[in-house]
């Protein structure tokens, strides 16, 4: 009888657990994604202002073609986001070359001195460069502007290369350089060991095989840096405002700050980077999906080329670039917060506490710090579990929306946070289920999770795919269901890999400026927004202690997330 | 010139950290033959060929190559691999994916300065030899396991290397294609009559392709010779266990003269007597523990016990018997202690708890100090 009721059992037809729950993520991640997507592009077709009935027209696109600025926009964007890369992946290339296959001394350090850099918020090294290259008080410009001849520094921060400078040293350089890195150290070493036995040297084998060889993971990350490039816009507001400079994001966040905000403009004008991000987005995934042989397992061993004389020279030069970003951010910023008046180093008695006791002091600030440490760990315990689930469905399983869940989550990536941050505003205040939550942490948490969904599935998609699946069907074969293999095999396996996510949203969470500029009340303000309000309101001091706090609490995330072993990974 | 010596290594050492992989390993390397490393994993064998590539830089020792010194310790010499003139195929190709066939084996040719239509005459004769004519514009990522390799194999000859390095390039190929390309390797050298250095950790491998092959133990090179002197006369117990199968029983030595060395059996066997000739370089004395080895193709097993005893044999039993297509496997027994595995001819007729007859020749017997 055993046997007929197992044969029973086993034709019986049952509903499979695992499709539900894939389902019920790809439900929830299209309700906070998609939809707020499908809203901004909704959204500027609605043309009645603020506060009347809706009504749906094409004035909003007219207005932003006809904005006077939204040609100079255009241009802007695309001449700093190229000369941003220009500048950045040539040396980004040589950097990781030096770093992975080379004999340089301190080579591990150093890594680690990219990945500090990459925690740093940009705004913190944006206000200790204006400490530098203010074109008035600036240092460096004051100390060139004794030298004979030089009537006045050279150097001018409020600038287009003042901008891609900043831009170069905050992101650009650094997510390539630690993306870039591991991915040259798990090359092959016999593809360049073949071509110094066929009788080539060491420059030659680089440009001629080494980097042709690595060209799909460079093409990645290049799109990828693209794509973040196109994210940030607290540098352009901070730099570019006193010299009449827009970009994009810029220009949105003008029409929704003005009086009456223009929010069908400034959908319109994110509808239009949308549309430009989604190419991008496809050719990076073909790009990564093609680009399998480049690496090998089980390699002999990994010989680095011998520098030779030129070990000094590029150790030398590799001191400096780190210096670059990070030395000077955080000697800088740190400087700044004991000056009277920031960036005057020539004023009698520059230096003061006064600046950290008013912060430290003001309940403001303390209720922020509180919120920021919720913000913080809650993002990143919620990032964890939902980017996790939403990185194995796509890699692991054969549910047929996959596909869709892993595009969903590069979305976030194609809609300048600003917007995001609206569109989850009219979300949160327009379907009456979820409305409770606005003015809560809970709403900043999942900005911030989804903010952070791009890089976070990436990351663990990449370690799961590495990890290779026997491991898995061995636990399913032994009798595990899908959910219990995914919790006692997959989450223990991919811990180190989860924790270091953690710690990426858990810095970007206590840094995040654009997605929640508008959603953030007094009520759940965190240090970032209060850092920005201080800025508005001309207090660079006190402004650069809170940058200060947020860039401790970020380098501590660096520390933790290094330590626990991640290699950055596309 | 037939003795010209292509490549010398003189006391050569490297050290990984404070373990030395390769340990004062010294070998002559002569024109036109195929000379075969073999030994375990981790006897250094991988290194050395790396060390002769220049991949490595040695810790001690001297390398030279066709009369030049590419690598010296005492004299402060090292000549980076591009500047040796070697061919070498890896273990896992490295064909470099973001070439074609044509660009892969051009690659070389450019380095060296040829002209566009040399370079063009040279790859079609080179794919011909190894019959991949016509594919010289296919993407190297879409060949067969079969194809790359003979397409690391066209890319390491087409300069004409002064020395072939070959590291393990069949391991990665199934057995029927492995066979097929060891043949094919063999035939390619005879035509070309380059120089081979070939990195191996499979026997069979060794002793079908190499004209001498040396056997690597801890990162030393223990005997060199022709590959059946290595088999009938091993200089040491590793090369003796290493090649081939070996049976090997204990005993006691009786008079070891002329050469010639009689072991008085222990235990059950007491009573029988075994001989065979000293094994090299050691001293065999009286009442000393011995083994006795001998290959099992070399035993002749005979169905019935003869009465009284002949010489040089030993009784035993088949206790297993495993039909495997072309010959048979056997256990026998040897008076209830020792075992040994023996292969016997699928011509006659056997069956398991048979008594049976082991004749030892003494011509083919070894004896060692236990």
């Amino acid at each position: 009888m055993a046997g007929v009721s197992q044969a029973i059992a086993l034709e019986r037809p049952r509903i499979d657990m695992s499709s539900v729950l894939c389902t019920a993520v790809l439900g929830v991640v299209t309700f906070s994604v998609v939809f707020p997507v499908l809203l901004v592009v909704l959204q500027s077709f609605q043309v009645a202002p603020p506060g009347q009935p809706a009504r749906y027209g094409l004035d909003g696109w007219r207005a932003a073609f006809a904005e006077p600025g939204l040609r100079a926009a255009l241009v802007n964007t695309l001449t700093v986001t190229l000369v941003r890369q220009l500048v950045s992946l040539p040396l980004a290339v040589f950097i990781a070359w030096l770093l992975a296959r080379t004999d340089l001394p301190g080579g591990r350090w150093l890594e680690f001195a990219f990945w500090a850099a990459f925690f740093l918020p940009p705004l913190t090294v944006t206000l200790s460069w204006i400490l530098l290259l203010d074109p008035e008080y600036g240092l460096i410009n004051t100390v060139l502007a004794q030298l004979p001849g030089m009537g006045k520094g050279p150097f001018d921060i409020y600038s287009f290369w003042g901008i891609v400078w900043v831009h170069v040293i905050t992101g650009s350089l650094t997510v390539k350089v630690i993306l870039l890195t591991p991915a040259f150290r798990n090359m092959n070493t016999a593809f360049e060991e073949a071509s110094k036995v066929a009788g080539a040297g060491t420059l030659r084998t680089a440009l001629k095989i080494t980097v042709p060889v690595m060209t799909p993971v460079i093409l990645s990350v290049l799109l990828l840096g693209t794509m973040i490039s196109l994210q940030t816009f607290e540098v352009e507001q901070v730099l570019g405002i006193p010299f009449r400079f827009f970009v994009f994001s810029t220009t949105i966040y003008d029409l929704l700050v003005t009086r009456v905000p223009r929010y069908d403009a400034a959908t319109a004008l994110a509808v239009v980077v949308l549309a430009a991000m989604l190419p991008v987005i496809v050719l990076q995934q073909w790009v990564t999906r093609r680009r399998r042989y480049t690496t090998v397992t089980g390699q002999f061993r990994n010989t680095p080329h011998a520098l030779g004389a030129w070990r000094w020279p590029a150790l030398l030069f590799m001191l400096a670039m780190v210096a670059v970003v990070l030395g000077v951010p955080i000697v800088f910023a740190l400087l700044g917060t004991f000056m009277k008046l920031f960036g005057f180093f020539h004023v009698k008695e520059p230096w003061t506490l006064q600046n950290w006791t008013t912060v430290l002091t003001d309940d403001v600030f303390l209720s922020s710090l509180s919120n920021t440490v919720v913000l913080a760990v809650g993002t990143a315990v919620a990032a964890v579990i939902v980017h996790s689930l939403i990185a194995y469905i796509a890699v692991r399983t054969r549910y047929a929306g996959r596909r869709a869940l892993d595009f969903i989550s590069w979305l976030p990536f194609t809609v300048p946070g600003v917007i995001l941050g609206l569109a989850l505003l009219w979300l949160f205040l327009g379907v009456a289920i979820v409305r409770p939550l606005y003015g809560t942490m809970a709403l900043l948490i999942i900005a911030g999770l989804i903010s952070g969904m791009p890089l976070g599935v990436q990351i663990i998609k990449s370690g799961l795919m590495q990890l290779g699946g026997e491991l898995e069907e061995a636990s399913r074969i032994a009798g595990a269901s899908w959910w219990t293999t995914y919790r006692r095999i997959v989450l223990r396996l991919m811990a180190p890999t989860l924790i270091a996510v953690a710690m990426i949203t858990f810095v970007g969470a206590a840094r995040n400026i654009g997605n929640i500029a508008l959603l953030a009340t007094s009520a759940n303000r965190p240090l970032a927004i209060l850092q920005l309000d201080y800025i508005a309101q001309k207090k660079f001091e006190e402004a650069v202690v809170v940058a200060c706090i947020i860039m401790v609490i970020s380098l501590a995330g660096a520390l933790v997330a290094r330590l626990l072993g991640l290699r950055g990974s596309v | 010139m037939a003795d010209e010596t292509v490549l010398r290594l003189d006391g050569v050492r490297k050290l990984f950290g404070a373990a030395p992989a390769v340990d004062g390993a010294s070998l002559e390397v002569t024109r036109g033959e195929i000379f075969t490393l073999l030994g375990p994993s981790g006897c250094g064998k991988t290194t050395t060929l790396r060390l002769v590539a220049g991949l490595e830089r040695p810790d001690a020792g001297e390398i030279t190559l066709r009369g030049r010194v590419v690598a010296s310790v005492a004299r402060r010499v090292f000549i980076p691999p591009h500047k040796r003139n070697l061919g070498m195929v890896f273990q896992s190709y490295a064909i470099w994916p973001h070439m074609t066939v044509l660009e892969n084996i051009a690659y070389p040719l450019e380095l060296r300065g040829e002209r566009r239509a040399a370079i063009l005459d040279k790859v079609g004769r080179v794919l011909d030899l190894v019959g991949l004519a016509g594919l010289e514009g296919r993407p190297a990522t879409l060949l067969s396991g079969g194809q790359m390799q003979r397409l690391a194999l066209c890319r390491a000859l087409v300069y004409e290397p002064d020395l072939l390095l070959l590291d393990e390039p069949f391991s990665n190929l199934d057995a029927k294609l492995r066979e097929q390309m060891r043949v094919e390797l063999k035939v390619l050298q005879r035509r070309l009559g380059v120089t081979v250095l070939f990195v191996t950790h499979d026997q069979v491998e060794a002793l079908s392709l190499s004209d001498r092959l040396g056997v690597m133990h801890r990162g030393r090179v223990e005997q060199v010779g022709p590959p059946r002197h290595l088999y009938e006369h091993p200089g040491s117990p590793f090369v003796r266990d290493f090649l081939g199968q070996t049976v090997v029983l204990r005993g006691r030595i009786d008079t070891p003269d002329a050469g010639m060395v009689t072991v008085k059996m222990d235990g059950a066997l007491t009573g029988r007597t075994l001989a065979g000739r000293a094994a090299p370089e050691v001293g065999l004395t009286p009442g000393a523990d011995a083994h006795v080895a001998i290959r099992p193709e070399d035993i002749e097993v005979a169905a019935e016990e003869g009465t009284p005893p002949r010489r040089h044999t030993l009784p035993g039993v088949i206790e297993a018997l495993l039909f495997v297509g072309d010959r048979y496997e056997v256990r026998v027994a040897l008076g209830g202690e020792q075992r040994i595995l023996l292969l016997l001819p699928r011509t006659r007729e056997w069956r398991e708890g048979q008594r049976v007859e082991l004749g030892f020749p003494p011509e083919l017997v070894s004896v060692w100090p236990a």
